[in-house]
């Protein structure tokens, strides 16, 4: 997998490609606006990591350029912006997903890796599974090897948000933007009481927990194999 | 209806109303004056004309005694003759010779020269009365004789004048208070559009001026002054918010690259060392000082009214959604939940500053109610006024404290041990300014209860 960043910043764009690297990226690095640009649309990449503000060419003008140029990896914004209509600009623009420096390093991966996810799959799927954990989305069934599990309707998209990124990190923040579509975070870790209620519901009865917290990180849904 | 109460009670209506009234009664006494006038010259009038016949009469009489008066009178009666007085010569023994009145009127002043007296009208119509006016002479030999006037006309005249009088005053009169409304009206509505314009700023609309109609005037002059005094304010704002942005970019970079570090640093130690467990509390306290920093900016934001994604918002369903949030939260802390909400209307605003600004006030009602305690959530409407309540059963806010909590990093005392950074309560008075939602905080008997009004009573 190649992905480009484009950030002014050389520490933290060294520090983002060293983490990247050895997460097992191919990583190119562009330090202003004029030489992204070239990159990312010259080059193949399957996906980019764009700074909003750049010495040259910003970032909102680079997006819209790639994607006038019909190429359409991934592209992650990063800005120091965070309110909403910046946001909006940005994912307006051709984005898909917006991150607010400062970032831990974990939120990118997870969400670097949901966005290749995503690109990967492009249908929405109706029934998905993990393990012996099934979901039928129309039928708004859940069951665990075999036997069904009632759930809330929120707890429901949680699970849903989960199976859609079976095997990859999911950090609070992005749960609090896809479940419940919030762009800010709450004083208290709400998060953390919504999970262990699923887990009630999904591990508990069971002998092998699926639903995994991962240090500093966020969650991971990990299927039971089979064998 | 309310408009038209708030017309009278302006300054620009009584002005026109007390000068509307001083003129009216200028009017008044300009009129009585003419009324007055008239009658006096009507009056003297009459005399005239009757005294100089009975100058005409007695030259007829001297010149031909009895008879020669006789003739004049009754060339003078004669209808044909167009002449419109009234005459009687009787004899000694009361008996007309000429004239074109039957009798000799009864009248009490018989010592007077002149006499009033009514009449029936033989002459036109006999049921209508006349009303006359006379001078009476005895002549020689026994011989009684009266010239009059008929002052029906006068009469009417002066009727007709007061009539016309009348109508000229309510006519004034009225025309003075159509003016003074339209007047006032036209002024209220430059002064309203200034007061509209503040209001827009207020809620953070600094791009807004009051529109400029005339310059020349003196509210013209005002509003131009107000507009260039926005004009300041608003170089001012910008430039201070500029000024936050670039606090932002600048300290958040530093800082996201000492989180970085540390994060680095935390995974080339093993789990559950004495080193991991420092780096893990200085990555947990780099957090903390970037949330605050970053609620601050935020806050900041709203205040200047930084406009975010406007819509139409169903403010129920986002609460709905907060409570949901919360509700397992406040379950395992052993409170009872209750919701109670009802429709209530739309209002435009940003979804996630509202969301924000319920998300802490059911945050803090959670985190600051003891365990067996209540957290109440309720949305109603009562004819335009739309009402959100959160309240709980904590130990509440002193009310002197009340204005204070919402100023930034304002912590009470006894909460100070407990997590927050103090910022809650301001971004909900920041988003309320904003959206023009008026915030409460009231005593629950025991606890808190924050109030959200929207809109007023219907007119």
């Amino acid at each position: 997998m190649r992905i480009l960043i484009i950030e002014d910043d050389l520490e933290a764009a060294q520090y983002l490609a060293k983490g990247l690297r050895e997460s097992g990226y191919v990583v190119d690095l562009a330090e202003d606006g004029n030489t992204g640009m070239l990159m990312a649309t010259s080059e193949n990449y399957d996906a980019m990591i764009v700074d909003r503000m750049l010495p040259g060419i910003d970032g909102i003008s680079i997006v819209e350029a790639v994607r006038e140029a019909e190429i359409g990896s991934p592209i992650l914004f990063l800005s120091a912006l965070g309110e909403v209509e910046d946001r909006v600009s940005g994912l307006r623009a051709g984005g898909d997903d917006y991150l607010v420096k400062p970032f831990a390093f974990s939120e990118l991966l997870a969400r670097l890796e949901a966005l290749l996810r995503r690109s990967a799959t492009t249908t929405e799927a109706t029934f998905l599974s993990a393990g012996d954990l099934e979901m039928d989305i129309l039928a708004r069934t859940v069951k665990r090897q075999g036997k069904r599990v009632y759930l809330h309707p929120r707890e429901f998209r949680l699970l849903e948000y989960l199976l859609r990124h079976t095997g990859q990190v999911v950090t609070r923040t992005m749960l609090l933007e896809h479940v419940w579509e919030y762009h800010f975070d709450p004083q208290t870790n709400v998060i953390d009481v919504h999970i262990s209620r699923l887990r009630q519901k999904i591990d508990k009865p069971f002998d092998i927990p699926i639903l995994h917290t991962v240090r500093g990180a966020g969650y991971k849904l990990e299927p039971v194999s089979q064998s | 209806m309310k408009r038209l109460l708030r017309m009278f009670g302006t300054t620009t209506f009584r002005l026109a109303l007390v000068y509307t009234a001083i003129f009216g009664v200028s009017v008044s006494g300009l009129f009585g004056f003419i009324l007055v006038t008239t009658d006096v010259f009507a009056k003297r009038q009459t005399e005239t004309a009757i005294v100089a016949e009975v100058a005409a009469f007695q030259e007829a009489f001297q010149r031909e005694g009895i008879p020669g008066l006789v003739q004049a009178i009754n060339r003078r009666a004669d209808p044909n003759f167009g002449w419109a007085g009234i005459y009687l010569l009787i004899d000694a023994a009361s008996n007309p010779l000429a004239g074109n009145i039957g009798a000799w009127p009864r009248v009490s002043e018989e010592n007077d020269v002149w006499i009033n007296f009514k009449i029936r009208d033989v002459s036109k119509a006999p049921e209508e009365i006349a009303d006359v006016q006379a001078q009476k002479f005895t002549v020689p030999g026994g011989y009684k004789f009266l010239v009059g006037r008929d002052l029906r006309e006068a009469r009417e005249f002066r009727g007709q004048l007061l009539r016309s009088m009348y109508i000229a005053l309510a006519l004034t009169l009225a025309l003075g208070i159509i003016g003074g409304v339209a007047f006032s009206r036209s002024i209220m509505g430059r002064i309203e559009a200034i007061t509209r314009t503040c209001q827009q700023i207020m809620s953070g609309e600094l791009s807004r001026r009051v529109p400029m109609t005339r310059t020349s005037d003196e509210l013209g002059q005002l509003t131009l002054r107000i507009n260039q005094m926005l004009d300041q304010i608003e170089r001012l704002m910008t430039g201070m918010q500029q000024v936050s942005d670039n606090v932002a970019h600048d300290l958040r970079t530093p800082l996201t690259s000492l989180r970085n570090q540390l994060e680095t640093a935390l995974s080339q130690t093993s789990d559950g060392s004495p080193q991991s467990l420092s780096i893990e509390k200085a990555i947990t306290a780099a957090d903390k000082l970037l949330t605050t920093f970053r609620s601050l900016l935020r806050i900041a934001r709203t205040e200047a009214g930084v406009q975010g994604n406007l819509e139409e918002l169903d403010i129920v369903s986002i609460v709905r959604d907060v409570a949901d949030l919360y509700e397992p939260l406040a379950d395992e802390k052993g409170l009872q939940f209750e919701t109670r909400l009802s429709p209530v209307q739309k209002i435009s605003g940003d979804r996630q500053l509202i969301a924000q600004a319920f998300s802490n006030l059911v945050d803090n009602a959670v985190k600051y109610t003891q365990s067996g305690g209540k957290v109440t959530i309720v949305a109603e409407q009562d004819q335009g006024l739309s009402s959100f309540v959160v309240a709980d059963t904590g130990p509440g806010i002193p009310p002197e404290y009340r204005e204070r909590v919402l100023e930034r990093m304002f912590r009470l005392e006894e909460s100070r041990t407990s997590p927050g950074s103090g910022l809650g309560l301001s971004l909900v008075s920041a988003v309320a300014k904003s959206h023009n939602l008026d915030l409460k905080l009231e005593d629950n008997y025991p606890g808190l209860r924050v109030t959200l009004l929207f809109g007023h009573l219907s007119e």
